[in-house]
């Protein structure tokens, strides 16, 4: 029996079914990020593991315990909130002892475990420092440190980056994983950012519509997108039709499946084993950094193709070239 | 989503509180006798229609109406002009007008009566134009919020520079760029400070008094002779107030569901509660 | 640079002359004359006065009590109504707040009628309670303290609702959801969070009441003359009373109700600094 599962969740609001009977279980002490669009149920999914909404049907348990119809202090679940909901009358030290004085601690322990939460967050010296006099990177903390002092079972956080700005998030990405593996918590992240859960998960749940449409480790993700709408939701990925794909590559009338995806960076300049020829028109050129990305077109058809920066080789528009893909790199997903 | 049915009963106190004596007031001014019955004896028109053939009563609101909307007028052009001003090109100055904004909303009429007829008894002017320019200090406080607020929701200071550069003269550009797009908002504000005018009593009693007689200094009046025909009066007056607090909402929400994006605050802003103690 | 204070200068003027001539002159004219008496230089005769006179102090008193209970008490009900009201769906909220925004025009001399009407000697609700053979109603006095608070309470119920509802709107449900996860209880959170973040605008909100309250002049003149002894009252007395007109000794107790507002005003932001740390 896993740590956490979740069998049959369905929801409904006003008649729009927002979770299809959501089936999903996780072990103790990972990271899982249920990724998805806005508006695909994530965040319901999350407020209903931490008991603040009804699911319609459907039963959760967590370490073997049935919570489906605890309340939420009951449930041992600790949660972060989107706009970190700090309390304004309190100092940061008041905020993150709340919880504790709620579950009536001893005032020691209280300190100590208080003190100990601030020095992991990296917040010594704001203690007496009020929410608003924070900025969004220190309140985002405190946010942290006032679930994590609880030692919830699990810890779940609602796009607890996304009002930071891009530098000060990818600090904290970082800052997080570490903390999660320090303490060996079991984190539930919810994101529309794909990047982050790459970055910083053990295992991916991406939802589309209510629905899961595919789950595993980053990296079988990326590798192996299961539907159309992954590969579109993950990367740049090409995503073509048998007929748009025989544009490029003859012979292809009889591979089994309709629509297939290619990475960009798959394409190479250099023939390697048992490749495809893929000749096209360069008509789009764009430096992304390390990368620089090509738009090729082929009979109105274009491909998106990455290849490492150098500065020797660029390709110049207007330029007509021949790049080679592997066999493998072409994924049916349909 | 079932309520508990106490919050049925906190609302149903306050709108009983605030619709009784309405009901009571309009009830009375259709009741032809209604001194030993609990319900009416009868009912009529007749109270309104010696109300409309009163030309005193019609003189009084004439009066009224000449100067509110004198007033609002006079306030609407200089006020305007002055806040975006102010705010567009002075912003230093701005706390300035935000004290005279405080000063006004809590200083009582009363008080401000003390003050007017102390300074200008020795004076030869005219007690009307007095009462309008305490009138004019009066609306200040709405009219800047009204102003401030739609300056605010339009970006008015990137507006003002973006017709600049495309080459528009300073006046220019305040007066195709600016103008129209805070008349709503003005218009609004000028409805509110025209209400408050209307109704206003406490100035006008104490510095012209009757020989300058207004609906409301009519309605004192008529209160200890008729008390149907003043129900009449009030419930025209009610009557006009709705009339304007209407137009005042649907101006105000109209806005509202146009810019999404603006917070729930501005509702608050836009309608600053109206001080009793100006008319009470 | 130059051109821009010219443009914000020409209309600053004239804003700047209305504001000197109808608000600072006569506030300071008052000021100085509350030092005066019939030429003979400055003086505190009119505050010894003022302050020996059993009368006055009992316009002091009357007008403190009247302002205080009838601030609270609709104070009281607002905070309920309206936290209610916030459970309802929007478009009730609308409706009900626009009602609030409508009768908050009803105040002075209208809602004075409307009252004796329904409460006066012969009042519909006196009838009606004289039919049903409760005599409880014929030892209420509408011209006594407890019907001048009811009166009060009216003007002061719309502004109150008006003022506490956007106060609401600031308790974010994410705190509520935080608090319960952290293990507090309803009664936790408000005792907690909800009450000391609204606290500061509740008593915000009731300085405003009292204020408006304590200079309100036209309901009480309207429903019992110059008879009811409270301070707006008297002040009005004292500059129209044509033969008896002490205006000099009318302007000492102005200022007196100037300095009451201002305590009251800086008491507020005291309190507020007592209550929210976080917001010094």
């Amino acid at each position: 029996m896993s740590y956490v599962a979740i069998k049959n969740i369905r929801k409904t609001f006003n008649d729009q079914t927002v979770l299809h009977d959501i089936e999903l279980s996780f072990e103790k002490g990972e990271l899982v990020t249920l990724l998805g669009p806005s508006g695909c149920g994530k965040s319901t999914l999350l407020r209903i593991l931490a008991g603040l909404t009804r699911q319609d049907s459907g039963t959760i348990s967590l370490d073997g315990k049935d919570i489906t119809n605890l309340k939420p202090k009951a449930r041992e679940i600790g949660m972060v909130f989107q706009s970190y909901a700090l309390f304004p009358n309190m100092t940061v030290l008041e905020n993150i002892s709340f919880g504790l004085k709620m579950k009536k601690e001893d005032s020691q322990t209280i300190k100590n475990k208080v003190a100990r939460m601030i020095e992991l967050t990296g917040l010594e010296g704001k203690e007496n420092s009020y929410p608003r006099e924070l900025s969004g990177g220190q309140q985002q903390r405190v946010a942290l440190a006032r679930s994590l002092v609880m030692e919830p079972k699990v810890l779940l956080l609602d796009e607890p980056l996304s009002a930071l700005d891009a530098q000060i998030r990818k600090k904290l990405q970082q800052q997080l994983r570490t903390i999660q593996r320090e303490l060996k918590m079991t984190m539930v992240l919810v994101t529309h950012d794909q990047e982050e859960a790459m970055a910083i998960s053990d295992r991916i749940f991406i939802l589309n519509q209510g629905r899961i449409a595919q789950q595993g480790t980053p990296n079988e993700i990326y590798a192996r997108p299961a539907n159309e709408f992954v590969a579109g939701f993950i990367g740049n990925y090409n995503v073509l039709t048998k007929e748009e794909l025989a544009r490029f590559i003859p012979n292809v009338a009889n591979w089994s499946h309709s629509i297939y995806a290619i990475r960009p960076e798959a394409f190479t300049l250099k023939k390697d084993g048992k490749s495809y020829e893929i000749t096209g028109l360069i008509n789009q050129v764009s430096m992304l950094g390390n990368i620089t990305r090509y738009t090729i077109q082929n009979d109105k058809m274009t491909m998106m193709i990455d290849q490492l920066h150098q500065t020797q080789s660029t390709l110049q528009e207007n330029e007509s070239r021949t790049f080679f893909l592997r066999e493998e790199d072409i994924i049916p997903i349909a | 989503m079932k309520r508990p049915f106490y919050h049925y009963v906190t609302i149903g106190i306050v709108v009983l509180y605030l619709i009784i004596p309405l009901l009571g007031t309009f009830l009375y001014s259709f009741a032809t006798e209604w001194n030993h019955t609990v319900l009416p004896e009868g009912l009529s028109f007749e109270w309104y229609q010696r109300l409309f053939s009163d030309s005193r009563f019609i003189d009084a609101f004439i009066r009224s109406l000449l100067i509110s909307l004198g007033t609002t007028a006079i306030a609407v052009l200089i006020i305007v002009p002055t806040v975006c001003a102010v705010i567009l090109y002075a912003p230093k100055l701005e706390k300035y007008i935000q004290a005279i904004t405080v000063m006004t909303y809590a200083i009582p009429g009363i008080i401000l009566a003390v003050g007017l007829i102390r300074s200008y008894s020795d004076f030869q002017l005219s007690k009307i134009l007095i009462v309008m320019g305490a009138y004019f200090v009066c609306v200040i406080p709405y009219m800047y919020q009204g102003t401030r607020n739609s300056l605010r929701n339009i970006n008015g200071a990137a507006l003002m520079e973006a017709a600049e550069v495309l080459g528009a003269s300073r006046w220019g550009a305040f007066r195709h760029v600016i103008v129209p797009n805070i008349i709503p908002g003005i218009l609004v504000s000028a409805l509110l400070s025209f209400s408050i005018l209307f109704g206003e009593f406490v100035l006008i009693n104490m510095i012209v008094g009757t020989r300058f007689e207004t609906v409301q200094l009519y309605l004192f009046a008529q209160t200890s002779k008729s008390g149907h025909m003043a129900s009449a009066i009030v419930v025209c007056y009610f009557v006009l107030m709705a009339l304007i607090t209407a137009l005042i909402i649907k101006a105000t929400s109209s806005r509202k569901t146009k810019k999404r994006a603006a917070p729930k605050k501005t509702w608050f802003k836009l309608t600053l509660p109206k001080k009793e103690a100006v008319k009470s | 640079m130059k051109r821009m204070n010219w443009f914000a200068a020409s209309f600053l003027i004239p804003f700047s002359i209305m504001v000197l001539m109808f608000l600072i002159v006569p506030i300071l004219s008052m000021i100085y004359d509350s030092f005066q008496k019939s030429g003979t230089g400055f003086t505190f005769e009119n505050y010894q006065t003022v302050f020996e006179s059993d009368f006055y102090l009992q316009a002091f008193a009357n007008s403190i009590k009247i302002s205080l209970f009838s601030s609270l008490l609709a104070l009281f009900a607002a905070i309920f109504a309206t936290y209610s009201l916030t459970k309802f769906p929007q478009s009730v909220q609308d409706k009900v707040m626009n009602f609030a925004n409508l009768t908050s025009n009803f105040a002075g001399v209208p809602l004075a009628f409307a009252f004796i009407i329904l409460l006066g000697n012969s009042g519909l609700f006196v009838l009606l309670f004289e039919k049903m053979g409760i005599s409880g109603m014929s030892s209420f006095n509408l011209y006594s303290m407890a019907g001048i608070i009811l009166i009060y309470i009216y003007f002061q119920l719309p502004l109150a609702v008006m003022l506490l509802f956007p106060i609401y709107h600031g308790i974010q449900d994410q705190w509520k959801e935080a608090a319960s996860i952290l293990g507090a209880s309803n009664t936790q959170f408000w005792l907690r969070i909800g009450v000391p973040v609204i606290l500061p605008s509740l008593v915000g909100t009731f300085s405003i009441l009292f204020a408006n309250a304590m200079g309100a002049y036209a309901t009480v003149y309207a429903l019992t003359g110059s008879s009811y002894n409270m301070l707006p009252v008297r002040i009005g007395a004292l500059v129209s009373g044509d033969v008896f007109a002490q205006p000099e000794l009318a302007s000492a107790l102005a200022l007196a109700l100037g300095v009451i507002l201002v305590i009251a005003m800086l008491f507020n932001e005291w309190l507020m600094r007592m209550v929210r740390r976080d917001l010094r």
